[in-house]
This record gives structure tokens, C-alpha cells and sequence, in this order.
């Protein structure tokens, strides 16, 4: 196990030195025993497969994926993800720093939509710490939310399309992520990561820049997005790649726990929003689009419904706006109350969960993050078999993962 | 408005762990369909592990603790014949703690390297900034898992 064996690639410095590397990169076959049984039945080869490795630098694997195939001719006939590259350890990370600091830990995790991975950390706090939040700041929050949400989902269809090899849509879920970008920025001070969020509240007021950007946008985001489907909807080497591929059905998404897009798009209606109630969402009308067919282009239609729901949701949040704090007065140092604390969100991805213990002390005694994008990935190895090759890119970028968060 | 959806909990031993989620699961009273989080937990004395699961019955998340598992070998059986996605909630688990969930058939590393030996999220596993913590500890190696006889390891307070 602990002998690698070695390959040989050209040297950076000299090109006519060959210098030893660990196979590991480099070769699909991992270069030890199998540890499982699952491991040694991947890795037994039949007449005709062969591995091929994807990844971990392919720009269809949203990050930095390593996906091994087992392929017949075009088919694939398994496939087994290698996940860890993008580890950094932020559960441990958290562990060690104070309940603020844990804030801007979590804030890379879901990297195209931070809103969502900021705000479960902080809810969970709120839980142990019994912390009312002002209702300016709820209100605030879910703009923020909702907002980030559209350009998640607008860059979704992008990448869905790019990775079925249409280079134009991705200009379009740019514009309007851009826009959306601009106008949290002004809000925040960031463009990714926001770092918004903050136990009992949030960081800083709604102000005029923010508010004249969001108001252009609403002016023309309904009938910019209506206008973004006639691009794709019903263009046929788009609806035939996706259409009837990856499918689930509803006890299949129950048993490999999905949540999300992938879990409505079988008909099962479950939003955190409405099943488990934060923040103002009980005051605020909007539906839970569904769909029966639970194939990629349900996925992708489903992502389009969502965005509708995301702006009515604006349209309410602007008109119901409070005036007051933005934030509960807290002390600078938190020690919450001994105990264990579960908060969940629906975040772009499905349900982002954070369970929190406290042991009293200034910082977390353990917190653990649940990932939608983890959950969601794994059921790739069950709907990939049997398709091609290229298919896999695109029952992958429908199931639309984020490798921040599933690695942690 | 914040949840407050979380407060029903149930604490099994590791030998229950089958019969419970499986009438958890089918039990048409219960119906508990949807796994929404399964985590490990080092108390420092003894290993745990969490189940959060969700039915269309009850609008609250139900928390299953299976408690007093021993540290130096944590064993319980697999829940991936209920829930086959379950299968990487139980890898992480044993990729960060060195829970063996038996019956899981995909048991191995899955952040970590295949060649590494120690188990990071627990709690005797100390980065270089916790020696700043433990005046008289100086700085040890990151893969150290086993802590040496004395050394402070941060224990809960909750149970």
C-alpha cells in the first residue's frame, strides 16, 4: 500500500531528463491491493473495458473532480469518483476557531452561491443561542438569498449547454449572474464570497446603489430569462441529449437521499423552504415547481421554474420590507448553551445542513456540514451506466455539483 | 421566525441500529423516507453517530443517536440496504472518525489519501495551532492520532 509505483514524465526543467512521479495521478489504476469489495469488483477487468481517467483538471467536472470510467467501446459501463482534492478540513478548521470566525470557514464551501453556505452556520448558532433576528435582517437575508440563487441557477443552464457542447447559453447565465454580482457586491463589498451573514443578523444595511441595481434588474429579469429559454428549450440537439436521460425515479432519489432540483424533478415536493420552515419563507407565497419525469432536461426545466419562483419571491420581499435593526445585539465573544442544534436551508443544490454541538465554550465542539452537492454526486455512478461517454458529462452538469462543498 | 424543528431524539445503542431505522424507514405510521444527514461525533470519551431523517408524517427532523461506541474500535452495523446513499455519509464517517460501518461495501477512504493512517476529526487529533492550546505540549506531528499518555483532549460537556 505504502509502495507506490513509479512512472516516468519528462522534467519541467530539462525536457530531455525523465524524472520519477507517483503513479497515483497519472495512472486509473490505483496502485495498491483493493481495500473493498466494491474497489476489487471496479477494478476487474473483463474482455473489451478499459479505465479511463476524467478528471481531476476536465472543465466539465466543475472543479477539481477525478472520475475513473470503466468503458466498453463508447458505453461506460461503471464509473467510481475520486473525491479529495479540493479537501481542506473545514470541519476541523471550525473546531478550532470561534463561533464568528466559523462564518467566513464556511463561506467557500458552495462557492457559486455563498449566501447559502454562510447562513446555515449561522442559523445553527441562532439555535443555540435562543437569538431573535431582527425581521429587517430575515427580510434582507432572503433577498440576499434569492438573489444569489437566480445567478446560481443562471450559470447552471450555461454549464448544462456548454457541456453538450452549446457555447452560447453560458453568455447569457453570465449576464445575468454578472448584473446579480454587481448588485451584491454593492451590498457586500464581495463578488464571490460575500461573507454577509452574521450571527443575529447581517453585516451591513440595504443601500442605494444596491437598490438602483436591483431595481433596473427586476425591471427586465422576467423577460430577459423568458427570453433566455427561447435559446435552448426547444433546440433539438439539446432536448434530445437530455431528454430521457439520467433518469430517477422517486424511491431511487429517496434511497440515494437526494434533495434539490434532483429530487423535485421526480415529483417528490420537498423544499426546506416549506417543510421545514425558516426565516420569513411562511410569509411569503410561492410555489414548489415539480416534475414527473426525473431526466435531465426535467432538471433543466425544473432550474428555469425555480428561477420564476426566485423573482416573485424579490418582488414580495421589496414590498413587504421592515423598517429597523439589522441586527440582534450580541456580544463580541459567543458562548451558546451546551448542546446540539440541526439547521437546515434549501440551498440552489437542495438541503444545506449544518449540526452544530456546543460544549459551552467560545468555540464549536463539532460541526458537521451536509453538502448537497456530496449527496447528489454519488447517485452519478447509478444513472451513468449504460450511457456514452459524452453523456456522462451531461447527466454530471444536470446534477449540477459544486466540488467546494462536496470536498470540504 | 427560526426553526425549532430538531428537538425529538432518540438515542439507540449499535446493536439496535438495524431494527430502529429499518421501522423507522417502513413502518407506515412513521415513514421516514428521506435521510437527511448521517455524521460522526467524537465526544472525546466515546464515538457517536447521528442520523437526521425527515417523514411527510410530522413536520419535524428526528434524530436517531447511536451513543457509546467504544474509541478505540467503533462498530455498527450499515444502514445502505435502507438507504444505498447513505453509502458516502458512512465512508466520510469512517474516513474522518474510523467508524466501520459493517455492511457497507465501499468502505474506504474517501477525502483522505488511501495511505493514510489517522482519523482527522478526532478529537485527539491536534493541528499545530491546538499546541498554542496545550501549554507544555510543543508542537507535534499532524498525523499523530494517538495522543500521548496526559495529553489534553477536549471533551464534551453536553452528555
Amino acid at each position: 500500500m505504502t509502495t507506490a509505483p513509479k512512472t516516468q514524465v519528462r522534467s519541467l526543467d530539462d525536457p530531455l531528463l525523465m524524472v520519477d512521479t507517483p503513479a497515483t495521478i497519472y495512472d486509473a489504476v490505483p496502485p495498491y491491493p483493493p481495500q473493498t469489495e466494491r474497489e476489487a469488483e471496479f477494478y476487474a477487468l473483463r474482455g473489451g473495458e478499459m479505465l479511463i481517467n476524467l478528471g481531476p483538471q476536465h472543465p466539465s467536472t466543475h472543479g477539481v473532480l477525478r472520475v475513473v470510467l470503466k468503458i466498453d467501446g463508447e458505453r461506460v459501463v461503471d464509473l467510481d469518483p475520486v473525491l479529495g482534492y479540493l479537501h481542506r478540513g473545514v470541519e476541523k478548521i471550525c473546531e478550532n476557531s470561534d463561533w464568528h470566525m466559523v462564518v467566513s470557514h464556511c463561506d467557500p464551501l458552495e462557492y457559486i452561491a455563498s449566501m447559502f453556505s454562510e447562513l446555515v452556520p449561522v442559523m445553527a448558532a441562532e439555535k443555540l443561542l435562543d437569538v431573535k433576528v431582527p425581521r429587517r435582517a430575515d427580510y434582507i437575508r432572503v433577498l440576499a438569498c434569492e438573489l444569489n440563487r437566480i445567478s446560481s441557477h443562471a450559470l447552471f443552464i450555461g454549464w448544462l449547454a456548454l457541456d453538450l457542447g452549446g457555447l452560447t447559453p453560458i453568455l447569457y447565465g453570465f449576464i445575468e449572474r454578472d448584473e446579480i454580482v454587481e448588485m451584491l457586491a454593492a451590498l457586500t463589498g464581495q463578488k464571490l464570497l460575500f461573507n454577509y451573514m452574521r450571527i443575529g443578523g447581517v453585516n451591513g444595511d440595504l443601500n442605494h446603489e444596491f437598490l438602483s441595481r436591483l431595481g433596473d434588474w427586476m425591471s427586465h429579469a422576467a423577460a430577459r430569462i423568458e427570453d433566455s429559454q427561447t435559446l435552448i428549450n426547444e433546440n433539438e440537439i439539446f432536448v434530445k441529449r437530455t431528454r430521457g436521460l439520467g433518469v430517477i425515479d422517486r424511491e431511487t432519489a429517496l434511497r440515494m437521499c437526494l434533495s434539490g432540483p434532483p429530487l423535485r424533478a421526480t415529483g417528490i415536493p420537498y423544499d426546506v423552504r416549506r417543510a421545514h420552515p425558516y426565516s420569513v419563507y411562511p410569509e411569503l407565497e410561492f410555489e414548489i415547481p415539480t416534475r414527473e419525469e426525473g431526466d435531465s432536461y426535467a432538471r433543466y426545466l425544473l432550474h428555469l421554474d425555480e428561477i420564476k419562483q426566485s423573482i416573485h419571491i424579490i418582488d414580495q420581499v421589496l414590498h413587504k420590507m421592515p423598517d429597523g435593526p439589522i441586527a440582534a445585539k450580541l456580544p463580541r465573544l459567543l458562548r451558546p448553551r451546551p448542546g446540539r442544534a440541526f439547521a437546515a436551508i434549501e440551498s440552489p443544490r437542495g438541503q444545506y445542513a449544518v449540526y452544530a454541538m456546543s460544549d459551552g465554550s467560545d468555540q464549536p465542539f463539532r460541526l458537521r456540514i451536509h453538502d448537497p452537492s456530496y449527496f447528489n454526486l454519488q447517485t452519478v455512478g447509478l444513472l451513468t451506466p449504460g450511457h456514452l461517454v459524452a453523456d456522462t458529462m451531461a447527466i454530471m452538469a444536470s446534477l449540477d455539483p459544486i466540488m467546494g462543498g462536496v470536498d470540504k | 421566525m427560526a426553526q425549532r424543528h430538531d428537538t425529538t431524539e432518540i438515542r439507540i445503542t449499535a446493536g439496535a441500529v438495524t431494527d430502529v431505522m429499518r421501522t423507522l424507514h417502513d413502518d407506515p405510521d412513521f415513514r421516514f423516507r428521506l435521510l437527511a444527514d448521517i455524521c460522526g461525533v467524537d465526544t472525546g470519551t466515546t464515538m457517536q453517530v447521528v442520523y437526521h431523517v425527515w417523514s411527510d408524517a410530522t413536520p419535524d427532523w428526528l434524530r436517531v443517536i447511536v451513543v457509546d461506541l467504544p474509541r478505540n474500535d467503533p462498530r455498527l452495523p450499515s444502514i445502505t440496504f435502507l438507504w444505498k446513499g447513505a453509502e458516502w455519509g458512512e465512508r466520510e464517517a469512517y474516513d474522518m472518525f474510523g467508524i466501520i460501518f459493517e455492511g457497507n461495501r465501499d468502505l474506504r477512504r474517501i477525502y483522505m489519501p488511501p495511505d493514510y493512517v489517522s482519523f482527522p476529526l478526532r478529537k485527539d487529533f491536534l493541528l499545530p495551532d491546538d499546541a498554542s492550546r496545550s501549554p507544555g505540549m510543543g508542537i507535534r506531528h499532524m498525523e499523530q492520532a494517538a495522543s500521548p499518555v496526559g495529553a489534553p483532549v477536549r471533551k464534551a460537556r453536553t452528555d
